[in-house]
C-alpha cells in the first residue's frame, strides 16, 4: 500500500478522534465551550471531507469544504457577538 | 516520488498534532483557573494542524483562507466568554444589583409616588384611564 494513502487514513482517524473530543467538550458548562466544540467539529469535518474527496475522486468536495469553513466561521463569530452582549 | 513523501510527512505531522490537541482538549481539569482560554489555546494547535493538512493535500487557497479566519474565531469566542461568563477576571460581572427590601409592596414611600406624579411620562399622558393618587396616613390616626 502506498504511504500516501496510509497517511491519509491515519489523518482521517485522527480527525474522527478530534470530532468526538470536540463533541464531548461542547457538552461542558457554558455557552462558550459549546461554541468552541461545534466550531472544531465543523472544521474537522471539512478537512476530513477534503481527504475523502481526494481519495475517492469526488466532485465538488472542495466547494463543500470551503462552504463549511467559511460559513462555520461566520456562524461562530455571529453567535459570539450575540453571546457577548452589547456592552 | 519525493513529493509523495513530503505530502505523506505533512499529513502524518498533521495527524499527530490533531491527536495531541484532542488529548489536551479533554485532559485539562475542569476546575482549573482560566480553563476556557487554555482550551482555546489548544484549538490553535488544531487549527495549525488543519492548515498543514490542507497544504499536504494541495489545497493552498483553502489553507490561506483558514490561516486568516482561524484567529478571528478564537478571539471572538474568547471575547464572548470574557464578556458574558468570566466571573473570575471580569469585574463587571461580579457587581450584583441589590433589591430594596420592601416587606409590603402595597405601601410605598410618599416621596416616590410624588416623583412618579411629577414625571412627564408619555404613558401617563396617552393612557388617561389610570391615575395615581396619594393618601396621607399618619401613624397616630
Amino acid at each position: 500500500m502506498d504511504i500516501l494513502i496510509i497517511s491519509k487514513y491515519i489523518l482521517i482517524i485522527a480527525f474522527i478522534i478530534m470530532m468526538f473530543a470536540a463533541l464531548r467538550a461542547s457538552a461542558y458548562k457554558g455557552t462558550s465551550m459549546g461554541l468552541l466544540g461545534s466550531s472544531v467539529v465543523v472544521v474537522a469535518f471539512a478537512v476530513a471531507l477534503l481527504v475523502f474527496g481526494q481519495m475517492y475522486n469526488l466532485t465538488f468536495y472542495r466547494d463543500i469544504s470551503l462552504a463549511l469553513i467559511f460559513f462555520g466561521f461566520v456562524g461562530t463569530v455571529a453567535f459570539s457577538i450575540v453571546a457577548g452582549g452589547d456592552k | 516520488m519525493i513529493v509523495e513523501y513530503i505530502q505523506s510527512a505533512l499529513l502524518l505531522i498533521a495527524a499527530f498534532l490533531v491527536i495531541v490537541s484532542a488529548v489536551g482538549f479533554l485532559s485539562l481539569p475542569k476546575d482549573m483557573k482560566n480553563v476556557v482560554y487554555a482550551r482555546i489555546h489548544i484549538i490553535g494547535i488544531f487549527d495549525i494542524a488543519c492548515i498543514i493538512a490542507m497544504i499536504g493535500l494541495g489545497q493552498y487557497l483553502l489553507a490561506v483562507i483558514y490561516l486568516i479566519l482561524a484567529p478571528f474565531t478564537a478571539h471572538a469566542i474568547a471575547n464572548a466568554f470574557y464578556k458574558s461568563e468570566d466571573v473570575v477576571n471580569n469585574v463587571e460581572l461580579n457587581v450584583v444589583e441589590e433589591d430594596e427590601d420592601n416587606p409590603n409592596p402595597f405601601i410605598v414611600n410618599k416621596s416616590k409616588v410624588q416623583e412618579l406624579e411629577n414625571e412627564d411620562s408619555e404613558k401617563l399622558k396617552t393612557d388617561e384611564r389610570f391615575t395615581i393618587s396619594t393618601l396621607d396616613i399618619n401613624e397616630e390616626e
